[in-house]
């Protein structure tokens, strides 16, 4: 066996280190071949034929402009720590989703290029932006909203018959759906833990009642109202009367789970529900008929004192540490023009509505009477922060579940009314005041 | 008198264990079940969960190799594991040689600093390890991989060997010594092959935490076809808020494969290195 001399080993480990130490110091690569290349992350759509279309656009656009492309799709939960990692490395994709909600774009708004232009560019064409102001961050442009998922309701209209309801349109009307279905062993089903499904059904209700948990000036919490109360005791009547134990613990799936097995009456979703149940042909337990033939969508219940829902608010943004910043720009500006998108929206089956007027009036939202209210649901369709501009405190509401959180400990009985709104409104604070720091 | 001899050991040994046998068996069980049930008995919430009652079915298997890279995943996570363990492992061994067996100031309280460090959580590490692979050039490649996983494999390897070699009487090696042997020799064709159960062992475990790695392959690799089995599964198979729970649990068939044939193969070995030193 060769012998190994100190000296030798002293040699080697040291070039090693020399070199691993000028490569950490360059701060790139060794030399390669330098071509150009767009790279872009998002999240797998609950339609492949969505993704399969973003990647056609974006191969598309590399071709004509010979530009090499690479589309990378990962499930949205992975997105936060993706993005955490770029941000810290200061290096990773050009273009990226963001979301869901828009506060991702205050959270890195100093590591996001500017889309002012791009957003200028875009919205003549499509009939203008929804809300505009909505989507400005700071005043201004650092993400393109671009795609929801509304909120209808989705029925069963057969077991709506057999209780002898039909079109159920209020709160109130869903709760006395809910009673009798589940005295037939059909509950209504909302989300009511941790999940994204929670926080938007009970934004939806809260501001249905007139509450809302920050004002217009983005600092003063007002989730100390007598509305606040109205709803917490509403939740708690739908979840004693209507609902089972198990929405506690739900997750964004289950509601599907529950409508497409034929437990739920109606449960508060977009429509991949109905969506998957079409696909893979499940059927009324007990009988050979398919379940997607029983469902109805129907718009978001009104409150006693409006109608209003949230959703996911899916963005796009572009890192300003990014090399191809320009590159990136013509890009969504190839992507959002008018029969781009109209050709990505109809691959997703409606399910991604752009935040632009023309495009919530697109041709899909005729093809299948079960998007017909999609729209509607779109128009009174807010920011999760709404009547508050978007904030990093105001994401971090959402993503520490403050709203559902709340409603579950009084819908329980853990916390009277006021116990559950004085909790909430302390956790609000502290996050607003930028004392609480994510767990 | 032999029939009781024959029966005694069903209710001194068997009956006794088979109950943490069930309860260690049960998520496989559990997995292999829906993997193979078809959609329409996975959503009727009125179907047994443990039992196939309207047929078996292949389609999540299909899904997963018609309609998904899976096979690139799993050669993927085949190529960085066993790439990471051989790193991991060799340099366990050469780290922990010298604390075992050579005196010299402070060498307790490194082999208590390479075990805190092992203690260091990846959720914490991965934000300054995505700069350092950054500046290495190596992200998107498989090597970010085989780079960063020996940070939690080499000092879990080294503190195992660490052990494991305590337990060999030094006099063999000393004698080798006496002999001519110089330290590498003597680690070599003397300590090794006595180690064998704890290098085996401390292999095992490196490949096990290799396979299920998630977040270092979630952070460092992006392109779909670098992907490993775990992410590229998780990616895949969870869009919006449907799962393919059929998929999903084929996915996790397969991937447990390897990891139960390793074991199975290496059992007496990796018991054996494991228990090391727990007598003297």
């Amino acid at each position: 066996m060769a012998r190994v001399t100190r000296r030798h080993f002293l040699r080697v480990t040291a070039g090693g280190a020399a070199g691993l130490g000028g490569a950490l110091a360059l701060g790139r690569a060794p030399a390669v071949a330098q071509t150009r290349e767009l790279t872009f992350l998002t999240v797998a759509s609950f339609v492949p034929e969505t993704d399969k279309e973003l990647k056609r656009q974006f191969e598309e656009w590399g071709a004509k402009n010979k530009v090499k492309v690479r589309l990378d799709i990962i499930a949205h939960l992975q997105l936060q720590t993706k993005k955490a990692a770029e941000v810290q490395s200061r290096s990773g994709h050009d273009l990226t989703a963001l979301g869901p909600g828009l506060g991702d774009a205050d959270l890195y708004f100093d590591y996001l290029a500017d889309l002012n232009d791009v957003a200028t560019d875009v919205a003549p064409k499509n009939g203008g932006w929804l809300n505009q102001d909505d989507y400005l961050i700071r005043g201004k442009w650092k993400l393109l909203p671009w795609w929801m998922p509304p909120f209808p309701m989705a029925v069963r209209t057969d077991l709506l018959e057999k209780i002898g309801e039909k079109n159920p349109d209020t709160w109130e009307d869903w709760l006395r759906v809910g009673k009798k279905g589940k005295a037939i062993g059909h509950p209504f089903g909302t989300a009511l833990g941790h999940s994204a499904d929670a926080n938007v059904t009970m934004l939806s209700i809260l501001w249905s009642y007139g509450g809302a948990y920050v004002a217009k000036d983005g600092r003063t919490i007002t989730i100390n109202s007598k509305e606040t109360r109205q709803a917490l005791d509403f939740v708690k009547r739908l979840y004693t009367e209507a609902m089972d134990p198990e929405v506690l613990a739900w997750d964004d799936a289950s509601n599907n789970r529950c409508l497409n097995a034929g437990k739920c009456i109606g449960i508060h979703n977009p429509i991949s529900a109905y969506e998957s149940a079409k696909k893979d042909k499940v059927l009324v337990p007990g009988t050979q008929k398919e379940i997607a033939e029983v469902i109805d969508h129907i718009n978001t219940p009104r409150g006693p004192v409006e109608r209003k829902a949230t959703t996911g608010y899916w963005c796009v943004g572009i890192w300003n540490f990014s090399k191809n910043v320009d590159l990136a720009k013509d890009f969504l500006r190839y992507h959002f023009q008018p029969e781009n998108l109209s050709r990505w929206v109809d691959a997703g089956h409606g399910f991604n509505m752009p935040f632009l007027s023309n495009l919530t009036r697109h041709a899909v939202y005729k093809s299948d009477k079960q998007y017909r209210f999609i729209p509607e649901v779109a128009k009174v369709s807010v920011p999760p922060s709404w009547p508050g501009p978007t904030t990093a405190a105001s994401q971090q509401v959402l993503d520490l579940y403050i709203i559902p959180d709340m409603f579950a400990q009084h819908a329980t009985g853990k916390m009277t009314a006021d116990q559950a709104i004085v909790w909430a409104e302390k956790e609000m604070q502290e996050i607003y005041a930028g004392r609480k720091r994510k767990p | 008198m032999n029939s009781v001899r024959r029966i005694r050991p069903l209710f001194t040994l068997y009956l006794p264990v088979m109950p943490f046998v069930l309860f260690a068996l049960f998520p496989l069980y559990f997995m292999v079940v829906t993997s193979f049930k078809k959609n329409a008995e996975l959503y009727d919430v009125n179907s047994v969960p443990f039992l196939i009652k309207r047929g078996v079915t292949l389609g999540h298997y299909q899904l997963l190799s018609q309609d998904t890279l899976f096979w690139s995943w799993f050669v993927n996570s085949l190529i960085v594991s066993v790439a990471a363990t051989v790193i991991s492992v060799v340099i366990g061994i050469l780290a922990a040689y010298p604390l075992a067996r050579l005196r010299f100031p402070g060498g307790d309280s490194f082999g208590v600093a390479i075990f805190v460090t092992y203690l260091v959580p990846p959720s914490l590490l991965f934000l300054p390890l995505s700069t350092v692979v950054n500046r290495l050039g190596l992200s998107d490649s498989l090597w970010a991989l085989v780079v960063t996983y020996p940070t939690f494999l080499v000092p879990f390897c080294t503190w195992l060997l660490l052990g494991y070699f305590r337990t060999v009487p030094k006099e063999i090696e000393e004698c080798a010594m006496l002999d001519g042997c110089s330290r590498l020799q003597t680690l070599v064709r003397i300590l090794l092959p006595v180690a064998v159960p704890g290098v085996i062992c401390a292999a095992l475990f490196a490949f096990t935490l290799s396979w299920n790695e998630f977040l270092y392959a979630l952070v460092f690799v992006s392109p779909a076809e670098l992907k490993t089995m775990t992410v590229g599964v998780f990616s895949e198979l969870i869009r919006g808020d449907i799962y393919y729970w059929g998929g999903l649990m084929a996915g996790a068939c397969i991937g447990s494969l390897p990891i139960v044939v390793a074991y199975v193969f290496f059992l007496d070995y990796y018991v054996s290195g494991l228990t090391a030193g727990a007598v003297k």
